[in-house]
């Protein structure tokens, strides 16, 4: 993994918004960097800033947003100061992005065909022909049934899986080399979420692109991710192997995650571990671990001291003082160990019928 | 990572920090701090903010009162006549030493007869002039006469003037307001009340019923307003009674059409079906779930409506529609002013300024109230 | 789109079926209406004019003539206002005076509020966008027949900028154009005003949909987005506003044109009223319902053609 040519490096970034009530510090300090060919899954509640971050990597942020400080790389250049113009041109042919909402993510009065291409023909290099041409087969790719009449077609005569497929389309219609997913499958039907998903997978695999894909929904995360961050309040608490991640987490907050999240032996008679109390208020970003608040495990020095990131292999890291030498041995709760040694005996089993 | 080794040596970690200090406590969900802020109070504190809607407030407070106790606060009535006094300029005790509301005029008059009819009225020449008149040079004056001294009105003070017949423009002024703000606010409030009900049973029932009483309604609102109101009025004959009605015509349309909005954005929501399943009636589920909703922006336009109707009623008053004499409104001054414009424009600005005022202090509160009941609108205006 | 200009057309004749239902009965409850009250017509002259009118027939019959009547324009003529002269006549004098102010209204009004509202809404909370607001909220609450009166008390007569009243030249000159200027600002101030505020606030809202965000990410500067996605997005409600701000500059312009002196409909409608001529004031409020509705038809078939969701979808 290490060795894979890094196409995105996110090094100490820190926004704020300008509020009513004052300064809200919505990332604090994010490290992290993107392969090439991987796709990378951003866990968080909302509010944690893995939003926010990405809009900053696509320079979209609301007027009220500050950089504070940090850098966003990208072919050595960064990103964090680059204007509107330059940001233009890097938008779509470089970095994509797909969004929550594919019925108001289009615009409802020009013909789909025209989205797609609108773009292309910005960027010039492509004749008309050329690109309604490519547009065609770009959404035949994302699985548009008759593109060549649907090209013709306005959004309102499509359904909310295949506007996703659209939205899909335009985002890869300048051949973008990093695909930002920003919670693509949320408004969708379980059963259309799913094809998406794999659509997504597909073109990732087809087209080498670098895929950063926001979700607060695990289950998605390991369906899709090679890697996995965890944020908490504007930060990243912990990153891994989406194996790592799922079988050998380090952090309370992944713990309780995990934990929180229903799987195939989960019956209703089983209670689902619900994380108790609320997320800090980020206008005042408290002192120290900031799910101490809220974790088990919270020992004198997380109220003090914010944990650094500790190394637990070369690709697995974790944000919490647990993992010092001098904290007392702690391992994570037992009904998030039964899960897990389930979920890995269901996947042997999976392995062997395969 | 290198930076673990950095920091443990920058951060000095004293070893008993390391010991877990709510293990074996139960973690509750922090209670909100402070108190919780109702609708109202929270709208009201929004309210508050808003400068110009207070002001806004504060004026039509003071047009209302004006409205009720003008009238009383002189020796005048609004339909007594003073046929030697017509045309009077302003003349305010007090005032007139300031040079304003003094109760002189600008006339243009023949120089030759300045003494001869102005005498002791006369205050000064303000410009000389000739005009050819059948081919002969004519001299010409500006001259600033003192009209109450020409009038033999000397201890006589209309506070505004008079009009052609000599009756007081500030009773009738304050009157005529009187008049145009109960039109409009009655219209409001049985607009209001059919509009509410109209709008209920729409949303509340849906299905056929709200069919036939939406085409109903697709077809009343069809019909030009204005076309609609003047028929009405040239049928039941001019008075404030008629004028009301002709504005409940069409006018509760718009309320019905937002209170239905209303009814199918929240009798579909949880909380209605929860109160459903547990056996509430229609009743209840109208006036406890539903309706409180729509509080907000059932007052909101409320109050932007009151501006339209007092226009209304100017504008048919201004039409020959108006008010029968000697009853005054807004609009029935403001028709008798435009006939003498030119030459007594004090009759026109009075009740110009009064309306203008109204109807901007009303929009600028209902835009206050809209912003306060629904923050999400707020910087659209 | 058949389907849709169908249903247009449908709800516009019943309209018109109810507007000319009312307007027969508001003109049989008047008494005196048609005939008049008069002594001094003698009986037979009476009796002729009653049969002329078919006033002698039962009531449901009397209601299928006024009808037929109105349908094919046939008012019956003026009793007091220009007596024995067809209502029709009189009308077609007076309306291309009218439309010819609303229509000059109208172009100033429309690109002029398009404007602002697009200024405000690029500029929002900027000091541009707050005074444009305040003036926009002014103009939208003082009545045009006040803006009238100032205007014409300062501007025409302290002044002397601009003639008093209409000149009575029957071309279209430079002086007359001058004494058109007045009524023409005053009809448009409040349209402005209106536009302005309801282009602004679609503007914003487009300015901050979702589409605009992808136009943006898949490499759109600022201005190209919001040219071809956010403006042409905001203009399709703005035929909603059109309309009612039409039939508005038609009724305000009934007292501007009063207080201006000019011969159009609505200082016939006035002079009418006060003359109690009731077929001819019912007339002139028939041929402005006609107006009324066709704008309101047109600007529905023109949604049916900017807006493909009706276009195509026949719903609205």
């Amino acid at each position: 993994m290490e060795n894979r040519e890094k196409v995105l490096q996110i090094k100490d970034l820190y926004i704020t918004f300008n509020t009513f009530s004052g300064k809200v510090h919505a990332v604090r300090g994010v490290n992290f960097d993107l392969h090439k060919g991987e796709t990378l899954a951003i866990v968080g509640e909302s509010g944690s800033g893995k939003s926010v971050t990405n809009k900053t990597i696509m320079g979209i942020l609301a007027k009220n947003a500050n950089i504070e400080k940090g850098e966003i790389l990208y072919n050595g250049k960064d990103l964090t100061k680059f204007n509107d113009k330059e940001f233009t041109k890097i938008r779509g042919s470089e970095i994509s992005m797909i969004f929550q909402d594919p019925m108001s993510s289009l615009d409802p009065v020009m013909k789909i065909g025209k989205q797609i291409t609108e773009a292309m023909l910005v960027k010039g290099n492509i004749t008309k022909e050329e690109a309604k041409k490519k547009a065609i087969k770009l959404m035949g790719a994302v699985g548009i049934p008759h593109p060549e009449k649907r090209y013709e077609q306005y959004p309102f005569q499509f359904s909310g899986g295949m506007r996703q497929r659209i939205v899909i389309a335009i985002a890869l219609a300048c051949d973008p080399d990093i695909l930002i997913c920003d919670e693509p499958t949320t408004a969708l039907d379980v059963t259309i979420q799913a094809q998406i998903l794999d659509l997504i997978k597909e073109i990732q695999k087809e087209r080498q692109i670098s895929v950063i894909f926001i979700t607060h929904d695990l289950g998605v995360v390991a369906n899709m991710a090679d890697r996995v961050a965890v944020m908490y309040a504007g930060k990243i608490v912990e990153t891994g192997t989406v194996d790592e991640i799922f079988y050998d987490p380090k952090h309370p907050y992944t713990w309780s995650l995990l934990a929180s999240m229903p799987d195939l032996d989960t019956d209703a008679t089983d209670e689902l571990l619900v994380i108790p109390g609320t997320p800090p208020n980020m206008l005042y970003p408290p002192k120290g671990d900031a799910f101490a608040p809220r974790n088990r495990y919270a020992m004198e020095i997380d109220f003090k001291e914010e944990p650094p990131m500790f190394r637990v292999s070369d690709t697995h890291y974790a944000a919490t003082w647990l993992l010092h030498p001098s904290a007392p041995k702690i391992d994570m709760p037992d009904a998030l160990k039964i899960r897990i040694e389930k979920q890995q005996e269901r996947q042997v089993l999976q392995n062997e019928t395969n | 990572m290198d930076t673990t080794k950095q920091l443990k040596e920058e951060i000095k970690i004293k070893e008993k920090d390391f010991k877990f200090v709510q293990l074996d406590e139960k973690i509750y969900d922090e209670k909100f701090e402070g108190e919780a802020i109702g609708f109202f109070k929270d709208a009201m504190l929004r309210f508050k903010k808003n400068r110009a809607a207070i002001v806004s407030g504060w004026i039509i407070a003071f047009i209302v009162f004006m409205a009720i106790f003008g009238p009383m606060m002189n020796e005048y009535t609004y339909r007594e006549q003073h046929l030697e006094w017509a045309f009077l300029p302003p003349r305010v005790p007090g005032l007139e030493k300031l040079g304003i509301f003094d109760g002189t005029k600008e006339i243009r008059v023949r120089k030759e007869n300045i003494e001869e009819k102005y005498g002791d009225a006369l205050i000064k020449v303000v410009e000389e002039y000739n005009v050819k008149h059948q081919g002969r040079d004519v001299a010409m004056a500006v001259i600033k006469v003192d009209a109450y001294k020409l009038n033999e009105a000397e201890d006589v003070y209309f506070w505004l003037g008079t009009d052609s017949i000599g009756r007081d423009q500030w009773t009738r002024l304050w009157r005529g307001s009187r008049v145009s703000l109960f039109i409009g606010v009655m219209a409001v409030i049985i607009n209001m009340f059919i509009g509410v009900v109209y709008g209920s049973v729409s949303g509340y029932y849906g299905g056929w019923i709200d069919m036939v009483l939406q085409r109903i309604t697709e077809v009343l609102g069809g019909i030009p307003s204005l076309v609609l109101i003047m028929l009405f009025i040239m049928y039941m004959g001019a008075g404030i009674i008629p004028f009301i009605l002709a504005m409940v015509l069409t006018g509760w349309i718009g309320m019905s059409r937002m209170i239905r909005a209303q009814f199918y954005k929240y009798k579909g929501q949880e909380y209605v079906l929860a109160s459903r399943t547990m056996g509430a009636k229609d009743r209840s589920l109208i006036f406890r779930h539903i309706l409180p909703n729509a509080i907000g922006p059932i007052i909101t336009q409320a109050t932007l409506a009151v501006p339209g109707f007092i226009f209304t009623e100017s504008m048919l008053s201004y039409l020959g529609l108006g008010l029968g004499a000697p009853e005054p409104s807004i609009g029935v001054l403001l028709a008798e002013g435009q006939k003498v414009l030119l030459n007594h424009p004090h009759l026109t600005l009075f009740p110009a300024m009064v309306i203008s005022i109204l109807m901007l202090a009303f929009n600028l509160f209902g835009n206050g109230l809209r912003d306060a009941f629904d923050p999400t609108l707020r910087g659209q205006e | 789109m058949l389907r849709y200009i169908g249903q247009r057309l449908a709800a516009m004749a019943i309209t018109l079926f109810l507007i000319i239902s009312i307007s027969f009965f508001v003109l049989h409850a008047m008494p005196g209406s048609i005939v008049g009250d008069d002594p001094m017509i003698p009986q037979e002259v009476r009796k002729a004019i009653e049969a002329k009118y078919h006033l002698d027939k039962p009531l449901p019959v009397q209601y299928g003539y006024f009808l037929k009547d109105f349908l094919s324009f046939e008012f019956g003529t003026s009793l007091k206002v220009q007596p024995r002269v067809p209502v029709f006549n009189i009308i077609a004098e007076k309306l291309p005076i009218t439309l010819q102010l609303n229509i000059f209204s109208l172009i100033l009004t429309v690109p002029l509020g398009i404007t602002f509202g697009i200024i405000a809404a690029l500029k929002k909370n900027t000091r541009i966008d707050h005074t444009i607001s305040t003036l926009t909220i002014f103009f939208i609450s003082v009545p045009s027949f006040v803006f009238a009166a100032v205007m014409q008390y300062y501007m025409a007569f302290k002044w002397d900028l601009v003639p008093i009243l209409l000149s009575t030249e029957p071309t279209l000159t430079w002086t007359k154009f001058k004494s058109m200027i007045l009524p023409i600002l005053s009809l448009s101030f409040s349209g402005i005003a209106g536009i302005t505020r309801y282009m602004r606030a679609e503007l914003c809202d487009a300015l901050n949909s979702e589409y605009m965000l992808l136009a943006k990410t898949k490499g759109l500067s600022q201005v190209q987005a919001t040219v071809k996605h956010a403006i042409r997005n905001s203009f399709i409600p703005l035929a909603n506003i059109i309309v009612p701000m039409f039939l508005g500059i038609l009724g305000g312009s009934m007292v501007v044109e009063n207080i201006f002196s000019i011969p159009g409909t609505g200082s016939l409608m006035v002079r009418s009223i006060n003359a109690l001529d009731h077929p001819l004031s019912i007339a002139v409020l028939f041929f402005y319902s006609l107006i009324g509705l066709i704008s309101i038809l047109l600007v529905d078939l023109s949604y049916g053609i900017i807006d493909p969701r009706i276009r195509i979808g026949g719903r609205k």
